[in-house]
């Protein structure tokens, strides 16, 4: 299971086009590769999951029919629900601390900034 | 430069050894009169070294810092300023007044000169006196109005004329007057200036003169003529001509044949030989009859590879092999942001707010989707369920046409799907 995951990685990252600058073969670690899997499921149940639930939240239709709905939610698969996603650090996969407009943490993000690699960042300063 | 100099001849003498030559009868007046002469060169140099010179005393700390780890220059230095050659340094820094006096000096006069020359020059060179002359005389200037108006006051007086030559004897007349105004003497002014002008010729004052009046006279003549025979002239003869087109490679082409910055191995430059033969060919090739030599290529073949049955996989490899092969890297920034754009990475611009979702199809088809409710129930709370749901979908931007039938159709199939159990209820 492992390895076959393991391959999938692989094949799903070795997509990269030969281009000079910094590339990443493989993702960080597995909670990321995780958390990609279930971006993707969730990009794939989106659009029934959307109309399920409108089944679902209504005061019209009779509520046996919202009941089906619910036991069909929730047969769906477990990653397909985009509350699973995580906004993880583009470059350490870290968890915590990560601002969104650069999908960077905190630390990274502090030292691009440092280095002048981040366009428009300035020290604050008044 | 004259400022190194006298520090090089200062420090000059490496092997000149202080101890040694230490006078020996260095008594106190002596000793008094080089510090009073240290002191008047001191107090002289910042006079002399101000401004301009404090480079130089910077270079002179600089020499002296640098040059600080050596005692012996340091002994120099000393010995310089309490005994060795106090007579020296004064003259040396004396010199350097003096230069510098002298340099300030020169300065000041050609400020001087030039102002009393400006002064004295315009009033009595004749040179002066003809540039003010042209320009105090006034240009005329023609613009198409006035050339319009020109026009029409020559038609007139050709109008007037024909109808004084339909009387008779007027011809005379007119000649007569050509003749008045031909012998018409130049304007004064014109006449001063071509003399002033031929006045500050080295030689050949007088024939110069005579030139100058007859170039005037004929170019009064000219516009005399040009101011009656009006434009007719002008475009008959322009309509003859025609516009000798040298296309821009052509022109590069040439400018970049006559220099050859080629080098051959003793180091001297490749001369172009006659290139006229290859730029012969080059234009004869496209111009010229056709000689149907050789036969096209047949219809037959043509249709065949019209033919041929769309690009396989491995055409399409083939393909994108050659070009990932060819491509160069980018150049400059331009062709940067072009192969971004190829790849879809930059916008294209002016930005199309519609870039990617423009489907063709108008808003009557986004917003009227109740045709597509004709397979449900008409009545009940499914039918309820749909016009909201429609109602949503019509107020939608995001989601083409295709999408929200889409939408509708799973609706569909889910309701279907359900038929038997709603009954059951």
């Amino acid at each position: 299971m492992a390895a076959s995951a393991l391959c999938w990685a692989l094949r799903v990252a070795r997509q990269v086009l030969p281009c000079p600058s910094q590339t990443r073969s493989y993702y960080v670690d597995w909670r990321m590769l995780r958390d990609v899997k279930r971006r993707k499921l969730a990009y794939e149940y989106a659009d029934e999951r959307l109309r399920i639930n409108a089944i679902r939240k209504n005061t019209i239709l009779p509520k046996e029919l919202q009941e089906v709905a619910d036991r069909e939610i929730a047969a769906l698969p477990r990653d397909s629900c985009p509350v699973r996603i995580r906004n993880r650090c583009v470059l350490t996969s870290r968890p915590r601390g990560v601002k969104r407009r650069w999908r960077l943490s905190r630390i990274v993000f502090r030292h691009f900034a440092d280095h002048a690699q981040m366009s428009g960042i300035q020290r604050a300063m008044w | 430069m004259w400022r190194f100099t006298a520090f090089e001849a200062l420090l000059g003498p490496e092997d000149y050894n202080p101890d040694v030559t230490l006078p020996v009868h260095s008594s106190g007046a002596g000793r008094n009169a080089v510090a009073r002469n240290a002191r008047r060169s001191s107090r002289s140099r910042p006079a002399a070294l101000k401004g301009r010179r404090g480079c130089e005393r910077r270079a002179e700390g600089a020499m002296w810092g640098r040059l600080c780890g050596s005692g012996r220059i340091l002994l120099l230095a000393g010995a310089a300023r309490h005994c060795g050659r106090p007579h020296r340094t004064q003259k040396l820094f004396s010199t350097s007044s003096v230069l510098s006096a002298t340099e300030d000096e020169p300065t000041a006069p050609t400020d001087s000169t030039t102002k009393v020359a400006s002064k004295e020059g315009a009033a009595e060179t004749p040179k002066q006196k003809l540039l003010k002359m042209i320009g105090d005389m006034k240009v005329e200037v023609t613009t198409k109005r006035k050339f319009q108006q020109l026009k029409e006051q020559e038609i007139k007086k050709q109008a007037t004329n024909k109808q004084e030559g339909l009387h008779g004897g007027s011809s005379t007349f007119q000649n007569s007057a050509e003749d008045v105004q031909r012998s018409k003497p130049l304007n004064p002014e014109l006449v001063q200036a071509a003399s002033a002008v031929a006045s500050s010729f080295p030689h050949n004052k007088e024939q110069a003169e005579s030139e100058l009046l007859a170039q005037l006279r004929r170019h009064e003549e000219t516009t005399d003529k040009q101011r009656r025979g009006g434009t007719i002239n002008i475009c008959n003869v322009i309509s003859e001509m025609t516009v000798k087109r040298q296309s821009p490679a052509q022109r590069g082409v040439r400018i970049s044949n006559r220099i050859s910055l080629e080098m051959d191995e003793d180091g001297q430059r490749i001369k172009p030989g006659r290139p006229s033969s290859h730029s012969d060919s080059g234009r004869s090739l496209k111009a010229g009859k056709r000689l149907n030599i050789f036969t096209k290529a047949s219809p037959e073949t043509e249709n065949a590879l019209k033919t041929v049955s769309s690009p396989t996989i491995w055409d399409l490899e083939f393909a994108k092999e050659i070009a990932a092969v060819t491509e160069q890297p980018p150049r400059n920034g331009f062709e940067e942001m072009i192969q971004w754009t190829k790849e879809g990475i930059l916008w294209e611009f002016p930005i199309d707010n519609e870039a990617g979702m423009d489907d063709g199809a108008e808003f009557h088809e986004h917003i009227f989707l109740e045709k597509h409710l004709k397979d449900f129930p008409k009545q009940g709370p499914i039918r309820h369920f749909m016009e909201l749901v429609i109602c949503g979908l019509s107020k939608n931007p995001y989601l083409s046409v295709k999408q929200k039938i889409e939408h509708i159709e799973w609706f569909r199939n889910y309701f279907e799907e359900k038929k038997e159990f709603l009954q059951e209820i």
